[in-house]
């Protein structure tokens, strides 16, 4: 297919400011690791919380409220995934593609009505 | 620069983290360390998708799996309690058997798929950009899948928030 | 490439568009009124699926959204059967609706018209994407009604349990679909027909790749049909969901699957049914997996204790009977099949919902519940057992005359191709194994009108149930007797499928 090197070749920059990103990291590491004293001892393994004694563990439980948030999340999250490729051909279709997006956005605005309705979107 | 070789390499490269990090997800015993790896896993697919020139399903994959669904994952496990910091084993009885079919039918398939020489993927046509040929498509030919996802979407998410919700008695 | 906004005859579509928008209602009623009407909500959906009957009554048939949607005769009766089986669900839940389900009643009913939406898109996609989606929309809605009772640990199993293999299966059956895609270029059913077979006529053999797809997409569709071995989930899921939905499960969803089934092999790889077609051909497979079916149904059913799980495995063992009439695909199969899905709705929906008014009064599904039950509630007592007959296939019920047509088609496929010889086999199991079937079912008649001591139970019976009880016993009967008219209109399924009788 035509325009194949080409399109590859955008995807180089991505490879390599991945590798930057990941070499970045674990070069600061290691440079510290080489020129910082190696000391540990108890108090200095515990977490850092503003000088104050940790209360607890580290793994608590959240609030079961975001849970609800983020399930709705991922909802709407799909319908925009279905809005690119339809905000990227709309130009050429025109007036109906808009009505087939504003019923399929419709029917999913439903959905808020009803967690909206049911108190989902509460936070108490 | 991207001649087939390099691109080889980077498949390879790719596949290896997918495995790797598919691996740790089923077999490290702090469930919320396999999350994180499940998120490295959807990450590097997405790749193999750039690779493919699927760009659309490469956003989509970061988008949905990595941005959405591994996150509702983690939040599932720091939601239950202790369970982002217990030990669990992953494995039951019945680990030699599942082993064995999934090996089985991983070669049988590529095998199967490497002789096959009569696909008709390519009769698509492509020039105008993945992304605007497949919302022209969806916007068309597939209006009426199209419109039923956003019913299947809104089934699920009646559904979830039933089931999720804590009931006030 | 063209792009052509397809002619979409959205009066074709019209009652699944009814259904969905009153689905919406419901929800929203119930949403709004703080949800205090017990019945209210349960009446609006029966009502809501009666005129979706009527405005199916008054559909045409064709071809709507380029050909992504047809509605023809197969669409048409299986639209029937999933509009019966969702009223009846519906009619049975009463009793629950009193006391277990006090939040999301609007819900409950709104999911299961939902489910039923996704099936009559099902039914009619002639196209693989919207057939998938379909499919989708059946079964996502039923994970949640089968975990409906949240304070119920089996429930609760049952509702992941089922997420887990109906998740699994649809990457399976995806898996599948892609491989068809890729071999015909193409996910219209009849374009795919066509595709595969110059495909394979130009290559001479396109190798082992197309059992490959074969295998997949039974698998995934197996685990929505039961078919051994995609059927372990069977048993404890329906002992885990509540009753009216297990009922669903085993018959609307059933339908779905088998309507799906159909649609992808007996349409899309039509020419890769003969063993002709060897190592490519479905034909000897499924025949197998039928015989499983019939046999380990059959089988582990006596020794089920609960009679949820019972009913679990006698539907295995039905889906296998089923199958009798796809693998022999001749027009007398297809029509033997519609009939037999027809003549399980009335029986099956029926044994259901006599559990689910014993459940409600007892709260229990063991089998020695209903020791003794004939001489305390001899109504409930007679219909069961007329329901359990029809099931196992005696005369003059209707699910006599279903077994009849399904063996008659084997055996008819079997004379006409001497390469399908092994029909022969099929339907000598099939008949050995109805043996078997009859003893369990009677097992329950004996334990109901034989035991020594009377009940300790008399039920209660509610409006909705009692009519369901009486539509199962009316259709028996009536179909049992003068199955013609159906016959009749379930022998267009063929021709739907492009098989000329």
């Amino acid at each position: 297919m035509e325009g194949t090197a080409n399109s590859m070749s955008e995807y180089l920059s991505v490879l390599i400011f991945i590798f930057v990103g990941i070499g970045s990291v674990l070069f600061t590491f290691f440079l510290s690791r080489l020129i910082r004293p190696h000391n540990p001892y108890k108090e200095k393994s515990i977490p850092y919380e503003c000088a104050e004694l940790p209360i607890g563990d580290s793994w608590f439980k959240f609030n079961n409220r975001f849970y609800i948030f983020a399930l709705m999340f991922v909802i709407f999250d799909v319908e925009v995934v279905f809005l690119f490729p339809w905000a990227v051909a709309f130009g050429e279709l025109g007036l109906f593609a808009l009505v087939e997006m504003i019923i399929f956005i419709l029917i999913l605005f439903f959905g808020l009505f009803y967690a909206w309705r049911k108190g989902a979107l509460k936070w108490v | 620069m991207t001649d087939g070789s390099q691109v080889g390499v980077i498949f390879w490269f790719l596949s290896f983290v997918i495995l790797i990090s598919g691996f740790m997800v089923v077999s490290l015993k702090n469930i919320f360390y396999c999350a994180l790896f499940l998120v490295l896993c959807l990450f590097s697919v997405a790749g193999i998708f750039i690779l493919l020139e699927a760009e659309f399903l490469a956003a989509a994959q970061v988008l949905i799996y990595v941005g959405a669904v591994a996150i509702l994952m983690i939040f599932a496990i720091m939601l239950t309690t202790d369970m982002a910091s217990k030990e669990i084993t992953q494995t039951n009885e019945n680990v030699t058997v599942g082993v064995f079919v999934s090996v089985i039918f991983a070669i049988s398939t590529i095998l199967l798929i490497d002789k096959t020489s009569v696909w008709r993927y390519q009769d698509h046509d492509f020039s105008e950009g993945v992304t605007v040929t497949l919302g022209k498509l969806l916007m068309t030919k597939f209006m009426l899948p199209f419109e039923l996802v956003s019913v299947l979407l809104l089934a699920a998410m009646i559904g979830a928030i039933v089931l999720a919700r804590k009931e006030r008695s | 490439m063209e792009f052509a906004f397809p002619e979409y005859n959205l009066r074709l579509m019209a009652p699944e568009i009814f259904l969905f928008l009153w689905a919406l209602l419901i929800i929203a009623y119930d949403v709004l009124t703080k949800r205090k009407s017990e019945t209210t909500a349960g009446y609006l959906a029966l009502a809501g699926l009666m005129i979706t009957g009527l405005i199916l009554g008054f559909t045409g048939t064709g071809h709507g959204f380029g050909n992504m949607f047809v509605s023809d005769t197969a669409a048409k009766f299986f639209k029937i059967i999933f509009l019966g089986s969702a009223f009846m669900a519906i009619g049975s839940s009463f009793g629950i609706m009193r006391e277990k389900i006090v939040n999301h009643r609007g819900e409950f009913y709104g999911l299961i018209l939902f489910s039923t939406v996704g099936m009559m898109f099902l039914s009619s996609s002639n196209e693989l994407l919207s057939l998938y989606i379909g499919l989708e929309l059946t079964t996502i809605p039923l994970f949640v009604l089968a975990a409906f009772f949240k304070d119920d640990k089996l429930s609760v199993e049952a509702g992941i349990k089922y997420f887990i293999v109906g998740a699994f299966s649809s990457a399976l059956l995806l898996y599948g679909i892609s491989f068809l895609y890729g071999l015909s270029g193409t996910t219209d059913l009849v374009q795919m027909k066509i595709n595969i077979a110059i495909t394979h006529l130009t290559f001479q053999n396109i190798g082992v790749i197309l059992i490959l797809a074969i295998v997949l997409v039974v698998a995934g569709i197996g685990f929505k049909l039961s078919l051994p071995p995609f059927h372990q989930w069977v048993p404890d899921v329906y002992q885990g969901s509540p009753t009216p939905v297990a009922a669903f499960l085993s018959v609307g969803s059933k339908a779905a699957g088998l309507i799906a089934f159909a649609k992808i092999f007996v349409n899309g790889l039509f020419a890769f049914h003969h063993p002709d077609m060897a190592p490519n051909d479905w034909g000897r497979l499924v025949a197998l997996l039928a015989v499983a079916a019939m046999i380990l149904g059959n089988t582990v059913a006596i020794r089920q204790t609960n009679i949820k799980r019972m009913l679990g495995y006698s539907s295995i063992a039905q889906v296998g009977y089923i199958m009798i009439g796809i693998v022999a695909m001749n027009a007398l199969g297809m029509a033997a099949m519609g009939f037999y899905i027809f003549a399980y709705m009335f029986a099956n929906m029926g044994a259901f919902a006599a559990v689910a008014i014993v459940e409600d009064k007892t709260g229990s599904c063991e089998i020695s519940t209903y020791s003794g039950l004939a001489r305390t509630s001899p109504l409930l007592s007679a219909t069961f057992a007329v329901f359990l007959l029809s099931l196992a296939g005696i005369p003059p019920l209707a699910g006599f005359m279903a077994k009849f047509y399904i063996f008659a088609a084997g055996i008819q496929a079997a004379q006409h191709d001497p390469g399908l010889y092994w029909m022969y086999w099929l339907v000598g199991i099939a008949l050995l194994t109805t043996v078997f079937a009859i003893y369990y079912y009677a097992n329950i008649i004996k334990q109901m009108y034989f035991a020594k001591e009377p009940s300790p139970h008399k039920v209660t019976y509610n409006f909705p149930a009692l009519t369901v009880l009486l539509i199962g016993l009316a259709g028996l009967f009536v179909f049992g007797i003068y199955p013609e008219p159906v016959l009749h209109f379930a022998s267009g399924i063929a021709s739907s499928f492009g098989i000329i009788p």
